[in-house]
């Protein structure tokens, strides 16, 4: 569990790092945090050349607000993230689902973006960033940036939008609407993995009644995917189980998950639809549902 | 605690029975361990390992040559030139096929044939395991593949493929049964006969530190000298002189820190072996440490056993005898699995009384990672037997725990003899039980457990107990053979302090503490002024070293018996330099008093001085303040508990929560609180991992899918509960030694634990749980939810 030989540069700004993309192309791997690239290097998964290490670049790992956005370098630590006072109150879904990322030390390295342009099918916060409508602001010497919403990045199995010649740098949540209630929940085998199911849900209510609502899956499919027709069949309707309960049917309909040694696909679809019943139940009672109404015929769950 | 020769002895248990701090953790909690991969020699070499892809193949061809001339590539050795170095087996582990077993053939790197995922092919040693890896990567080898033997069930027909060709099939013991007691008449008066299919998991070791050596082959003077990550460096030296064909004088063993085992490092492995031919070839130190991929692929692994019992009980709930037919996955070298089918079949009975036992054991070769030792290697007897009384209490509508006091043997209430032999004396089971439904208030529980199903929440209790041989009540006919013996050295250094010599390997155990605890109280120094030395074939005694939770009464026993020993000598000695005699002389505190205030005291430092001088000692008094004394193991006698675990289980995701765990245990008298509970903590926790997230998983082809943390899965902080933990007033068997192992126990019982309170949590699903692995995709489909 050895890496085989590659170089090794740490540039000291974005320009630098951009032209050594640039001029390595798909040889060239970004190092944010490696808490997923250095295992692939040991275990000779990944054999890129050139690793270019970002983590000496001033002013990418900034965390602002700007028109209500929540505006972060792409180098912002997980730990940072999760402390930050600012991300918990522009951005409470981005808050809550950070402690399910590996573990305080893997946080402590692990980036924002670095997690979001892995792209791996199971990592939270690439959910987070779909059911958010994230902005992704994508880099090149060449190009200079442009702007990708969350839906075009995520292109399938580790798989971004981002061209080889591309840093992600920046990211940005826009402003929760007044009535928004969010929930993060996840199934592992244990605290700190992947997730087998994971799911980032917001819901607004206005009137009593579901205005809008987000749902974004993370382990079910290559990438993370918005459960749009539950979302759609949520909007106008009461905040009861039996809505969120077919909200978690439609959310999984036409779904195959993977597969694998922790849980089947069926598993994954079973887990799916619960989670969303009680992801929505808790969204919706933190955007102001009625306590009792929302949990009344609740009994034996058979 | 007296001694009968003087009529003075020191305050007992001044440190023996007291929580004091381990003299190991300064270096250990602060990194200054010294681990066999912190070794650094002048011109160090590294290897690794070409490893074959496949389950079971013919190799018909390697290639080395493009990594001969790779960079920084010193040498590789291919199948063929290491067996001109080394032979494989012959070691401790090579002759472990147990009795009347023939001995499989086989090369220590792979010739002809693969026989598991992993198997090593080739050997590079190189200036660095970068290099080392980057040149494994240009060998070439072609294989043909065969067909892999992933199952007993599959060993088991003779159509399979031989895995050995010497051996002709893959059924490397039996079927072999022995009977105890009458068992037709037993099950002929039975009411009725309770029915199981109960099954173990493979699963595994996963020690911090894996396997690894440094060997350094001097050729000037033709020594070898090792560096090992090892349960006992006695059994490495041996097996490396005898699989290296070097003389044993030639080879001198160390190690240091040990990064746990859990029976996995006895002996020397293929790996090891091949990495001291290469030094001794090369004439330079040769480094190979395994990593994580290697240790969880082809270290070993162990537990997988699957049981058909039949349980002849009467329509009030005694049981009254057992019939087991139990099949052992050896996997595919030579390991521990045909030794353990006698344990197995001497524990199934346990603490409980029953009259008839038929056990017949077959052990199966297949192509997976070879049988090893895993803390409590004949748990299925456990396992099978406190799930069976769950299930035969279902049956019968009664509490498990009626069920177990109705059963356990009782002292005082003969025959206290389990059906297979072993005295019970002085067990503690009944104690145990009924203090753990005690404490969980088992009543009150079972109400709350109702309104939480009301709910929709299912709470379930278990229980479960045990005994363990550790090391048993002595036979009295019987006489320990040299090799059970524990020897020990002790000896009064110039300076006053006392060192102990032990054969014991402390891989997690803390023998540097318990052993100096004895030896403090019962010679007379304090605690700090006692060095405990291990590790090393120069300087320790023979012995088979750290396993099968023998230190406590063995090592404990033989510091004991050796520190008053050495006591007795020393008192000898200054008893001539203060003119008294040495009856009304004692030690306290690294002095040499007289009751009598009116003798003048010496201290120990005059007394090694005047030893070592001897001018002021008459003719023909024995100055060597050294003894070594050889320890029977006294009257022995049993470890045992019953654990108790509260679970919640989330019926719609399968996630198991361990609400409360609790354990009521007798190891003997305690020589540290704080060591015992560690060790009781720490095989509670692997017994959580086994049931709900640890297993080695195969595919059809013999594929290993678990060879990552990230596929195989270690119970974390998160996932251990506080354990609760009380001990019982043991039955002293011995007149002075009554410390018993408690290394293995935890992991022994906490599986069926865990696994009925699961299945009580799940009862109004009419759960029937027979498997030992519960993950929580799994329990969905026992409860139905989803299809399997």
């Amino acid at each position: 569990m050895k890496p085989p030989a590659f170089a090794y540069r740490a540039p000291e700004s974005l320009q630098e790092a951009l032209s050594l993309l640039a001029d390595h192309g798909d040889e060239a791997k970004v190092l944010a945090g490696g808490q997923s690239l250095i295992p692939l290097l040991s275990l000779r998964l990944a054999r890129p050349t050139v690793l270019v290490d970002l983590a000496r670049i001033p002013g990418m790992a900034s965390i602002s607000e700007s028109d209500g956005w929540l505006v972060m370098g792409s180098m912002v630590r997980e730990g940072h993230a999760e402390r930050a006072p600012l991300v918990g109150r522009l951005a409470p879904l981005l808050s809550a689902a950070l402690p399910f990322i590996g573990h305080p030390a893997i946080r402590s390295r692990g980036t924002v973006g670095g997690s979001l342009a892995h792209a791996d099918p199971a990592a939270e916060l690439p959910a987070v960033a779909l059911a958010t409508d994230a902005q992704l602001v994508a880099t090149s010497a060449a190009r200079g940036k442009r702007t990708l919403p969350a839906a075009d990045f995520f292109r399938g199995f580790f798989e971004t939008a981002l061209e080889t010649d591309e840093i992600l740098t920046e990211i940005r949540l826009p402003p929760l609407s007044e009535g928004t209630g969010v929930c993060f929940q996840e199934v592992a085998r244990r605290h700190g993995d992947f997730a087998m199911v994971g799911l980032a849900a917001s819901v607004r209510l206005a009137n009593g009644t579901i205005a809008d609502a987000h749902l974004a899956l993370t382990g079910v499919a290559p990438q993370p995917i918005r459960a749009s027709e539950a979302e759609l069949a949520l909007i106008g309707a009461s905040p009861t189980k039996a809505v969120f309960e077919e909200a978690g049917q439609l959310a999984t309909r036409g779904l195959t998950p993977p597969s694998d040694l922790h849980g089947s696909s069926g598993y994954r679809t079973v887990v799916a639809q619960v989670l969303v019943r009680r992801a929505l139940r808790v969204a919706a009672l933190k955007a102001g549902a009625d306590y009792e109404e929302l949990d009344s015929g609740r009994g034996d769950l058979r | 605690m007296s001694d009968s020769k003087s009529g003075v002895f020191p305050v007992a248990g001044r440190f023996t029975g007291s929580p004091v701090r381990r003299s190991e953790d300064p270096r250990l909690l602060t990194g200054r361990g010294m681990y066999v991969d912190d070794i650094r020699l002048p011109g160090m070499l590294h290897a690794a390992f070409v490893r074959s892809p496949m389950a079971h193949a013919v190799v018909l061809r390697v290639d080395t040559k493009a990594a001969r001339s790779a960079p920084g590539v010193r040498a590789v050795f291919d199948g063929q030139e290491m067996a001109q170095l080394a032979k494989a087996g012959g070691g401790p582990l090579g002759d472990m096929g147990g009795e009347g077993v023939e001995s499989p053939i086989f090369t220590v790197l792979a010739t002809d044939r693969v026989r598991m995922m992993g198997d090593p092919v080739a050997l590079v040693v190189a200036d660095s395991r970068y290099l080392a890896e980057d040149a494994c990567e240009l060998i070439q080898v072609e294989y043909q593949e065969l067909p892999a033997v992933t199952s007993a069930e599959q060993a088991l027909d003779p159509r399979s493929t031989p895995i050995f060709a010497n051996l002709g099939s893959n059924v490397l013991q039996g079927p072999t049964t022995e009977r105890f007691g009458d068992v037709e008449a037993v099950f002929a008066s039975a009411d009725r006969v309770v029915t199981a299919s109960l099954t173990q998991h493979r699963h595994q070791n996963v020690p911090m530190e894996g396997r690894g050596i440094v060997a350094s082959f001097d050729p000037a003077t033709g020594e070898l000298r090792v560096n090992a990550s090892t349960q006992g460096v006695h059994g490495v030296r041996e097996a490396l002189a005898a699989q290296l064909d070097i003389p044993l004088e030639k080879v001198h063993v160390r190690a240091g820190d040990i990064g746990g085992s859990f029976g996995l490092k006895f002996g020397v492995s293929r790996e090891e072996v091949a990495v001291a031919a290469a030094s001794l070839k090369l004439g330079l130190p040769v480094r190979w440490i395994e990593d994580r991929n290697e240790n969880l692929t082809v270290s070993g692994q162990a537990r997988e056993e699957s049981f058909e019992v039949e349980a002849a009980i009467t329509k009030d709930g005694d049981i009254l005898g057992l019939k087991v037919k139990m099949v052992i996955d050896a996997g595919a070298y030579p390991g521990v699995a045909p030794m353990l089918v006698g344990t197995i079949r001497q524990m199934i009975p346990g603490p409980y009384r029953m009259e008839a036992l038929s056990f017949t054991a077959t052990v199966a070769i297949t192509n997976k990672a070879s049988y090893v030792a895993y803390r409590g290697p004949w748990a299925s007897e456990t396992w099978v037997r406190e799930r069976l009384i769950d299930l035969i209490s279902a049956e019968l509508g009664r509490d498990p725990m009626q069920i177990r006091l109705r059963n356990v043997a009782v002292r005082g209430e003969p025959p206290l003899r389990m059906v297979t032999g072993p005295s019970l004396a002085g067990i503690t089971a009944q104690e145990s039980l009924q203090r753990a439904a005690a404490l969980i208030d088992l009543d009150s529980f079972r109400e709350r457990q109702e309104l939480a199903r009301q709910e929709g929440r299912y709470l379930g209790v278990g229980f479960g107990t045990f005994i363990e041989p550790a090391p048993g009540p002595r036979d009295p006919d019987e006489t320990p053979s040299e090799e059970e013996m524990e020897q020990l050295r002790m000896r009064l250094e110039l300076d006053g302090t006392v060192t102990v010599f032990t054969s014991q390997m402390p891989h997690g155990q803390s023998h540097q503490t318990t052993l100096a605890q004895v030896a403090a109280d019962h010679f007379g120094i304090p605690f700090s002024q006692v060095k405990v030395v291990v590790g090393d074939t120069d300087m320790v005694p023979m012995g088979f070293g750290t396993g099968g939770s023998r230190s406590a009464t063995m090592a404990g026993g033989a510091t004991l018996h050796a520190a008053r020993a050495l006591r007795a000598k020393v008192l000898e000695v200054a008893a001539q330099l203060i003119d008294t005699g040495p009856e009304t002389l004692n030690i306290i505190g690294g002095m040499v008093a007289a009751e009598k205030a009116s003798t003048r005291s010496i201290t120990l430092v005059e007394v090694a001085a005047a030893a070592a001088a001897g001018d002021r000692l008459p003719p023909g008094i024995d100055r060597e303040l050294e003894v070594n004394f050889a320890f029977d193991g006294g009257a022995g006698g049993w470890s045992g508990g019953t654990h108790c675990a509260v679970v919640e289980v989330d019926v719609e995701t399968g996630l198991v929560r361990v609400e409360r765990y609790l354990v009521v245990e007798d190891c003997g008298e305690m020589i540290n609180p704080a060591i015992v509970e560690g060790q009781v903590r720490g095989g509670v926790a692997q017994g959580i991992g086994a049931v709900l997230l640890e297993r080695s998983a195969y595919g059809e082809d013999g594929q290993f899918l678990s060879g990552s943390l990230m596929d195989y899965l270690l119970p974390t902080a998160t996932d251990v509960p506080q354990i609760e933990i009380e001990h019982l007033e043991t039955v002293r068997l011995d007149a002075d030694v009554n410390f018993r192992g408690v290394g293995e126990g935890g992991m022994i019982v906490a599986p069926p634990t865990l696994g009925n309170a699961i299945a009580d949590a799940l009862a109004p699903f009419g759960v029937r749980i027979t498997e030992q692995h519960l993950p929580p995709a799994r329990l969905l489909e026992l409860i139905g939810t989803m299809d399997a």
